[in-house]
């Protein structure tokens, strides 16, 4: 395979505010082989869209990063001055959640993607238009000469995300974000927009990462996928290993609070007790912990460094699910009725 | 698609709420008006939780809305307990809102930011006074342990509670006049997923706990599956299908009902997936399509679904009706693909 296309080491973003300094990514690590579709799932506060807005150089001044991110050969983070009006926007490219808010309400669809062609790729206006016309052909807009025209309020959210797409194709990039891109429309058009997505992806041969806080989503457009959690990447492997033989309990977890179609009406679910993780100066422990119902001494002390089978299996965890070690920590703890952060846990709610 | 028709409507005497053809219209200038709700009939049982679903602009959240009288009303009727929602006025309607709760999708936004949430939770029943009983600090209290909020945190404001406590605070305040129906509109959609959980089980406990009558709106498929008893799927201001929750989802004959389950990242086992290829946009609902409403992203459209609007009608002898011309046979299930 060479290699990869995407490398991520170490990345750390921290953003000093008055009640002091919230550590939004914590050392993540991960790869991206040029073609793939990584999926990154995590709720709010997860960490997942800083990532993204880290690659794409999109951060406010006051973040703090530190970390190495290479894309195909060039380190992301010391791209020279002159280089960088033509770096991002061409060959790495983001489509954004809301697409009433990514376009410029008070200028045609067709000049926004224009722009993008004349100033990256210096086309003549006649050449960026044609090229308009076909790229919002391309993203399945129907009437495309007449669409191009139009302002973004004359469209739906389902056509202005295409729009929004089509700008972010115009240079033909090797690599597109999509942050959350179908969050904001409705499920028949969401269906849509991910065929749109994958197609693209497919022909044009370009790798993707997909960040979304569904898992259905994830679990049925990417090749790999990636669970954060406290700004940590808390396990990485095959979609369907993921979801099959999830090592982290908070994976775990998460696939087991959601309400599930084929599940008769009434199921009771499996909420995860506790709250979120408080990002302002976090304790040096596993952040699942206070939540987790196999945590043990030993997640209190340290931040579980990434183990498994590295580019296969990767996971943060020192007493993983669906394992001895993790098996032999629930048993522990369903003696005990409770972990040791205090939290209480019964034994039907166990592991099958 | 087209709800007209009292097919659905039960006779039981244990129906709490039954809406008659109701119809909602908004102006929007020119002598125009968006028809948001045109003429659809459904009821509540008791102790029932009725599940609406469909997209943006479908008009679920307009027929919440109407029930508890927060937009006008063109025409039908509202009947509750012998009481006609729909044409009351005044000291009567105020009268019989306490019965009547909801709950919003934004649980931050819907709490008032400048008011202890003791003082939020406790205002319905300082309003009401004798009547509805009388304030107290145990019952404010009870209402927040029963949400599983700390009594000791009631000095606090909204700000200083996650999303899926403020939206724990909004059940409690829903919950303080003893209401017999509680609206819910959207209740988890500004969720995440692991909060989610916690709120959809307190639904189901204060639902189980305090004889509630429930009227759940998602457009999240799997969520209503999850809390309902019966399902409402509208489409463009009309009544698609009607069914038990699970045997709707399991034997989903309406073209649309089969488009939308089809169209989850994860279908339904029940429905193939080439069925989601609905074709085009929604319509205006300025100028909705003549026949039925669907006719233009139908794959089963035929002359008679432009002309004429099918009426509600009941399947075999379940609790199951719809509005189709050409319902989808699913005597045979496509389940095993």
């Amino acid at each position: 395979m060479g290699d990869p296309q995407l490398t991520v080491e170490d990345l750390y973003v921290r953003f000093p505010t008055s009640r002091g300094t919230v550590e939004a990514v914590n050392g993540v690590n991960f790869t991206l082989e040029k073609g793939q579709m990584l999926g990154i799932v995590g709720e709010s506060g997860s960490g997942k869209s800083v990532t993204a807005k880290t690659l794409m150089n999109l951060l406010p001044r006051t973040a703090e990063v530190d970390g190495n991110i290479t894309f195909e050969g060039d380190d992301v983070r010391a791209v020279a001055k002159e280089r960088r009006k033509h770096f991002w926007g061409v060959k790495m490219t983001m489509v954004f959640q809301d697409p009433m808010t990514s376009l410029n309400p008070v200028k045609r669809c067709g000049e926004q993607i224009t722009e993008t062609l004349r100033y990256h790729l210096g086309d003549d206006k006649a050449t960026a238009r044609k090229k308009a016309i076909d790229l919002l052909e391309q993203v399945g807009v129907p009437e495309p000469a007449k669409r191009v025209d139009q302002y973004p309020h004359e469209l739906s959210g389902g056509l202005r995300q295409r729009v929004v797409i089509a700008m972010a194709l115009a240079c033909e990039p090797s690599l597109l974000i999509a942050d959350e891109p179908t969050t904001a429309v409705d499920v028949t058009v969401q269906k849509r927009l991910l065929d749109l997505l994958d197609g693209l992806r497919r022909d044009r041969g370009m790798s993707m990462i997909l960040i979304t806080h569904d898992l259905g989503v994830a679990r049925g457009r990417c090749d790999d996928v990636a669970v954060m959690y406290g700004g940590r990447l808390v396990e990485r492997a095959p979609t369907e290993t993921l979801f099959a033989d999830s090592r982290h309990p908070y994976t775990e977890a998460l696939l087991r609070t959601i309400p599930r179609i084929d599940q008769p009406s009434h199921t009771r679910l499996e909420p995860i007790a506790g709250r979120p993780p408080e990002l302002i100066d976090p304790a040096e422990e596993c952040a699942f912990a206070p939540r987790c119902r196999y945590a043990q001494p030993d997640c209190l002390g340290t931040i579980p460094p990434v183990g498994g089978v590295r580019g296969q299996h990767e996971f943060a965890c020192f007493h993983p699910a669906n394992t001895e070690r993790g098996r032999q920590a629930l048993d522990a703890n369903l003696a005990a009725g409770q972990t040791v952060t205090g939290l209480q846990i019964q034994a039907n709610a166990g592991v099958n | 698609m087209a709800g007209t028709g009292h097919a659905p409507l039960r006779d039981d005497r244990d129906v709490l709420l039954t809406v008659r053809d109701l119809e909602v219209e908004f102006p929007v200038g020119r002598n125009e008006v968006v028809h948001a709700v045109s003429g659809i009939s459904f009821d509540v049982a008791e102790g029932e939780t009725l599940g609406i679903v469909g997209e943006s602009g479908c008009g679920k959240s307009t027929v919440a809305k109407s029930i508890i009288r927060l937009n006008d009303i063109k025409s039908g009727s509202i009947d509750y307990q012998g009481n006609d929602l729909a044409h009351m006025e005044g000291e009567a309607l105020r009268q019989i809102r306490p019965d009547l709760q909801m709950i919003f999708q934004d649980p931050i936004s819907s709490l008032n930011p400048r008011r202890k949430i003791r003082d939020v939770i406790s205002e319905g029943i300082a309003v009401w006074g004798n009547t509805k009983g009388s304030w107290s600090q145990e019952r404010v209290e009870e209402l927040m342990v029963a949400v599983g909020i700390d009594p000791k945190f009631g000095e606090r404001r909204p700000h200083q509670f996650s999303g899926g406590q403020c939206q724990r605070i909004g059940i409690a305040r829903a919950l303080a006049l003893d209401p017999k129906v509680l609206i819910c509109d959207e209740p988890v959609s500004a969720l995440d997923v692991s909060v989610q959980a916690q709120v959809l089980n307190i639904l189901e406990d204060m639902k189980a706990r305090y004889g509630l009558t429930l009227l759940f709106i998602s457009h999240d498929l799997s969520v209503v599956k999850n809390v309902s008893d019966r399902i409402i799927v509208m489409y463009l201001g009309k009544v698609c299908e009607i069914g038990n929750a699970d045997e709707l989802y399991e034997h989903p004959r309406h073209p649309y009902t089969r488009a939308l389950l089809a169209s989850i990242p994860e279908p339904a086992p029940t429905v193939d997936v080439s069925e989601s290829d609905i074709e085009g946009e929604l319509p205006s609902p300025i100028h909705p399509p003549a026949g039925c409403r669907f006719n233009t992203r139908c794959q089963h459209a035929t002359d008679i679904c432009f002309t004429d609007e099918p009426v509600m009608q009941q399947v075999g002898d379940s609790d199951h009706y719809l509005a189709c011309h050409h319902p989808v046979e699913v005597s045979v299930s496509v389940g095993e693909r």
